[in-house]
This record gives C-alpha cells, structure tokens and sequence, in this order.
C-alpha cells in the first residue's frame, strides 16, 4: 500500500488481485446479494485509491480496506432499507429449494429425526442464519472469520471498542446456535 | 426463545473469547479448568463451536478477471480525472506560489534591514550629529575648559543666524 500510497500503478494492481475475492466475499454474505457484493466492492477500490495519500505507513491495509467497506456497505444497506425492495430471506436460493428456515422446517416435518441434507440445502440454511443476524453482528462475524481479524483489528475496522467486538461475536455465535442447532440435532422447528 | 445458556451472556462471552484465542493466559486456565469438571459449560463450547464451524460452509467469491478489469478501468478514469485537476489549478497555484515568494522576500528585506540597523547603527549618524562641534573644533581647543563652554552654551551663544541649534 506504501507504493499505491507513491502512485505504484503496478502495486495496486497487485494489492486488488490480492484482496478482491476476499472483499467481495464478505460484502455478498453482508449485504446478501452477489451482483451488488461486486459493485460495493468496486467502490471500495475506488476510494482507497483515492485516499492513497492520506494511507499511514504502519497501519494494516485489510483493516483500513474494511473500515472503508463498512462504511460503504452501511450506506448501501441504509439506502436498501428506505427502499421497498424483496425480502432477502424470502429469495429463491442457488439450489432451488426453499429460502426461509421456517419454509425449510416444514418441508422437513414429516422426515425422519436424522435428516440427511445436502451440501447446497445446508449451505442455504447456515446463508439464511447469517441473515437472521444483525448487520453489525454479520459483518463481525464475517471479519472474525473469512478475515481471521482480531477483536482489536475488527474494532478498528468498526469503529468500536475491543470489548463491545467481543460481545458482539458473542451474541452472534449464540444467535446462530439458536438458529442452526434445531435443525441439525433432531429436524425439529425452534419453539 | 432464549435457553438457559444464552440466559448466562457473561458465560457465552468467556467461551466465544475462548475459542478466538483472545483471553489472557490466566484466563485460558481458568476456562480449561471449569471445561474439565462442569459438563454443561463444555456443552456450550461445544455448541458454540459447532455452530461456528458451520459457517465454512458459506461460499467464497471468485470474481473473475471481468470484475477486475473493469475496476482498473474506473480507477484509470479517477488517475486521469485527478492529473487534469492539477493541470487546471496549476497555473493559479504558479501565480500565488509567486507572489508568495514576493510578499516574502520583502517581508525578509524589511526585518533585515531592521535588526541591522538596531546591531550595527550608522557611524554617520554620530558625525552628523556632532558636526557642529567638529566644525568649531579649532576655537574649542583655544578654550580647554568645558565646564566653561557649557555655560556659554546655556546662553545660546552657539546658535548660528538662522537659529538652527545643532546640539
């Protein structure tokens, strides 16, 4: 980033091939659609190339990066919000099934205790848990572990206290629990 | 819809923390040692973890050189956009760089000039100021005695006919 910083055309080059999946993937699990993940992520390049100037050298880049992704994504989301658009965890999912948890535990009633789901149902289902979530405890969780970010790293990024980070994943992982566990113990709804 | 274990936050605090690695040494002891004899507690971990490990199973992007070549391409056009700014503002920032170093160069010659004269003071000051008395300096010495010439000076004797008084 120290060469972007002195206008390294090729360094930036290098630092978005480096950086681009990774961002995007955590923008798509935030914001919940791919087509946007992608725009949002355009966005964020965009703005640390135009703020190259002002990068310290001794500060973590991904942290930076993602401070600005918050930013950008916290706007996107503000924006959806005010906006009638689809319910997210209404959407058709990748597999064809079923989108919603409660949909999916209907279908599932009348299966046996051990239900045997494939790899795309299972994937649906842990992608519509995360949705369940809150966006601060979403984008948490994602930083926490697609970006094996400390809680001092992801407070950063955040804009919070490493504390208020910590009770953050923790509700978020209780959330979860709360969410998942039913569905892999015995098939059975959440009451 | 909260169970007992999400009822104890302080509990769920200490495990997630556990499990990031973030707790001090003292602390990771004092968790391994209630893991080791309270059952519930290392049920929750496990419950913790599972749910935790589940999320491996989200899809990670691969955005394809389509993605990439189009974000060099609106990078390229801010680059361009940003020399043109500097190139239009330039000629205005050459004007005021200009007289910048104008208005600063006199400001440098005027404080100069002052601290100059308070260091160095003009020796042609003094013999202005004492011509007078170097103009008369051959009837002085005829005299030798200033006490006497200072008396004469009271009486205003020393002014010339247009009554400029030199002292």
């Amino acid at each position: 980033m120290l060469k972007v910083r002195d206008d390294d055309a090729a360094a930036f080059d290098e630092l978005m091939l480096r950086y681009q999946n990774r961002l995007v993937t955590v923008l798509e699990h935030l914001v919940g659609r791919r087509d946007q993940a992608e725009d949002l992520a355009q966005e964020v390049f965009l703005r640390v190339y135009r703020a190259r100037k002002r990068y310290v050298a001794g500060a973590k880049f991904s942290t930076w990066l993602y401070t600005i992704a918050n930013h950008v994504a916290a706007n996107a989301l503000r924006s959806r919000s005010r906006r009638p658009e689809v319910n997210i965890s209404a959407r058709a999912t990748e597999s064809g099934g079923i989108g919603t948890l409660d949909k999916m535990a209907v279908a599932s009633s009348g299966a046996m205790p051990t239900r045997q789901m494939d790899k795309a149902e299972l994937r649906d289902v842990v992608r519509e848990a995360m949705q369940g979530l809150s966006e601060r405890q979403r984008l948490a969780v994602l930083l926490n572990k697609f970006e094996d970010m400390s809680y001092a790293d992801i407070a950063s990024a955040m804009e919070l206290t490493p504390q208020a980070v910590k009770s953050l994943l923790s509700r978020a992982r209780v959330n979860l629990k709360e969410l998942l566990e039913p569905y892999f113990d015995d098939g059975t709804r959440p009451q | 819809m909260t169970n007992h274990e999400s009822a104890q936050p302080e509990i769920d605090d200490e495990l997630t923390a556990y499990l990031d690695g973030e707790l001090d040494a003292v602390s990771v002891r004092r968790v391994e040692d209630r893991l080791a004899r309270d059952t519930m507690y290392r049920a929750q971990l496990q419950k913790l973890e599972r749910t935790w490990d589940l999320l491996d199973r989200l899809p990670r992007a691969d955005v394809g050189e389509k993605f990439t070549k189009t974000t060099l391409e609106m990078v390229a056009v801010a680059a361009a956009k940003e020399a043109e700014d500097v190139k239009l503002a330039l000629p205005k920032l050459k004007q005021r760089q200009r007289l910048a170093g104008i208005i600063g160069m006199v400001a440098a010659l005027a404080v100069g000039y002052a601290i100059g004269r308070q260091t160095w003071p003009d020796p042609n000051e003094a013999l202005l100021r004492d011509l007078p008395v170097i103009e008369n300096m051959d009837l002085f010495y005829q005299v030798e005695d200033v006490d006497f010439l200072r008396a004469l000076d009271r009486e205003h004797l020393f002014e010339d006919a247009e009554g400029d008084n030199a002292s």
